[in-house]
């Protein structure tokens, strides 16, 4: 299991494990990190919007609607200040990739910076 | 027989009512300002300066970038005082004529009073934690141990900020000496904070608690009690060794580092966060002694006593391992996966804290180092006073011979104008100006310091400007 260490917002704030995007998103359930792409068809899940009940992350593409809760229970971290540490699934050697991906506001509640 | 049962309120203090429950706690005679810079030999008084607590708000949680401010100096100063009476002290030279200060800081009356406040002060200053570390996701112990690899605790790490302050400083031994003096009132009584987890009854993980205190303690053999090896060092470097004699010298974050531990200790549903901090600190402490040997070797060109160090060299390499294997694992065996985000949480916050400690440290000596520059600044910042560039509040002071400003920060920056008389304006350990009329000196925002008179009289000016480089431009 990679462990890594990465931006909470702006640039380098996705990790890319074995190809799969990690971001940590803040909801009004609190902060985590969560895999950034959907299950149904790898849609961008670091811009979906939580429904109006605050249970499901709705994927822009086909409005699936995923467990906010699982997702946040997937992932172990622990967030300093503006750095968050992962556990993520996965081998160790796996490639990693640190880049950018913009959050919907749902995703980003009380960040001071939304994108 | 039927009963309504009483509705249980938690106990919380807020408002006027903390307020007040903090200056009755203050007005201890024993709490007062002193006279000198130092304390002599008297292990009870601590100035906690209880004529400016009214005007402090403590019903608050201030976020990390203002945790060094005045407020929370104050709050880390009482809560020493607090926590610190659970221990024992007593002067080098016996009691002599302190027993009246020895009954007034144990008295029954004292205590109920710190108790009474301290929930609400641990919340002042440790509550910023709460939003500065924020664990999420499910652990388990393999995910654990895959954190714990990663945080490579064994590796040679470079110089902390606070130590190349120290090696690039106009004054290295003085920067050595403060830096000294920072863990005093951690190293005095080492290990007391860690001693309050020992008691109880909790099974085998007690017994290997207890070998790490015991270990703390030189097993009994008093010279090689570890606080007694951190008094060699202090001494080798001129500096005494009594409890809290440089009091007036020690920073926010030096306190908010002690206080960390004994805030975790003494409330007891914290037992695995200070798990998880006392694992970080013990493993990395090895490599921080090894760097502060050679740093200590260096400065003072091998004349300071390093023993302390070197002995930690050794013996937290032992401890990391047993807070790991004997005390983290069976504890997580035990109590299941619950524990561990508690225990995450608590290598973080410590992270967390050793980082501000660090960085404040390190501007500490910046702003004794650069007191000629500060002093030098005056001119300009009260020309610009002068001029009406600026309109700052202004307080107008009359002190007479010897009065002592005992150490302070301001939340903002300052300029101390000297109208008549003669100040001795004080920065840290061994580190001052001397302002005389018509000369002053910018104080910067959050830094420590301290003045003192060495004139009949002195009548001075202090500007609260804000942001003196506003006044610059």
């Amino acid at each position: 299991m990679p462990v890594l260490t990465f931006a909470v917002s702006g640039p380098g704030n996705c990790v890319e494990v074995g190809g799969v995007p990690y971001v940590y998103a803040r909801t009004a359930q609190g902060g985590s990190v969560i895999r950034a792409s959907c299950p149904h068809r790898g849609g961008p899940l670091h811009l979906a919007t939580p429904d109006p009940t605050g249970r499901q992350l709705v994927c822009p593409w086909h409005e699936r609607g995923t467990s906010l809760g699982r997702l946040r229970k997937e992932i172990p971290a622990v967030r300093r200040g503006s750095v968050v540490t992962a556990v993520i699934p996965g081998d160790p050697g796996s490639t990693v990739v640190h880049r950018h991906l913009p959050l919907s506001p749902g995703l980003s509640v009380g960040c001071r910076e939304q994108f | 027989m039927s009963h309504t049962p009483i509705a249980h309120v938690p106990f919380a203090l807020h408002g006027e009512e903390l307020r007040q429950a903090v200056i009755a706690y203050a007005a201890n005679p024993i709490y007062r300002d002193n006279e000198e810079w130092e304390n002599a030999d008297n292990p009870y008084h601590r100035q906690l300066r209880p004529q400016v607590l009214p005007h402090l708000d403590f019903d608050r949680v201030p976020a990390r970038d203002r945790a060094l401010e005045y407020s929370s100096l104050a709050a880390q100063r009482i809560l020493t005082s607090i926590y610190e009476a659970d221990l024992v002290f007593f002067p080098k030279a016996g009691l002599g004529e302190l027993n009246d200060d020895f009954r007034a800081y144990y008295s029954p009356g004292n205590r109920a009073r710190g108790e009474l406040i301290r929930p609400a002060l641990e919340r002042f200053a440790f509550g910023f934690l709460d939003e500065e570390v924020e664990v999420s996701g499910t652990w388990d112990q393999a995910g654990l141990e895959t954190y714990l690899e990663s945080l490579d605790v064994d590796a040679t790490g470079h110089a902390s900020l606070a130590e190349q302050a120290i090696l690039n400083s106009s004054d290295p031994q003085r920067a050595a000496r403060m830096w000294l003096i920072q863990f005093a009132p951690d190293f005095l009584s080492e290990a007391s904070p860690m001693a309050r987890n020992v008691l109880g009854y909790y099974g085998n993980t007690q017994s290997e608690w207890f070998k790490i205190v015991i270990d703390e303690y030189g097993y009994g053999v008093h010279d090689t009690k570890h606080s007694q090896l951190f008094e060699r060092t202090l001494e080798s470097v001129g500096l005494s060794s009594e409890l809290h004699r440089y009091w007036q010298y020690y920073l926010v974050s030096s306190l908010a580092m002690n206080n960390y531990f004994h805030y975790l200790g003494k409330n007891h549903e914290h037992f695995f966060r200070y798990l998880g901090a006392l694992y970080y600190t013990e493993s990395t402490l090895v490599d921080f002694c090894r760097r502060a040997t050679s740093l200590l070797d260096k400065v003072f060109e091998g004349q300071a006593d390093t023993r302390y160090f070197t002995e930690h060299v050794h013996i937290d390499q032992h401890h990391g391992r047993m807070a790991l294997e004997k005390l983290i694992k069976p504890l997580i065996a035990e109590h299941g996966d619950q524990i561990i985000p508690e225990l995450v949480r608590g290598i973080e916050e410590f992270r967390a804290l050793s980082t501000l400690a660090d960085e404040d440290f390190a501007t500490q000596i910046a702003w004794m180092d650069d007191g000629p520059r500060y002093k030098e600044l005056h001119g300009p910042v009260h020309r610009a006073i002068l001029d009406g560039k600026v309109t700052a509040p202004v307080a107008h002071i009359v002190e007479p011979f010897g009065e002592l400003s005992n150490t302070h920060s301001h939340e903002g920056d300052e300029l101390c104008h000297i109208v008549s008389g003669t100040m001795r304006f004080v920065s840290g350990f061994n580190s001052h100006q001397i302002l005389e009329a018509g000369e002053g000196t910018v104080i910067q925002r959050n830094r420590l310091h301290g003045a003192i008179i060495e004139s009949h009289e002195c009548i001075y000016q202090i500007h609260s400007v804000g942001d003196y480089q506003a006044c610059l431009s």
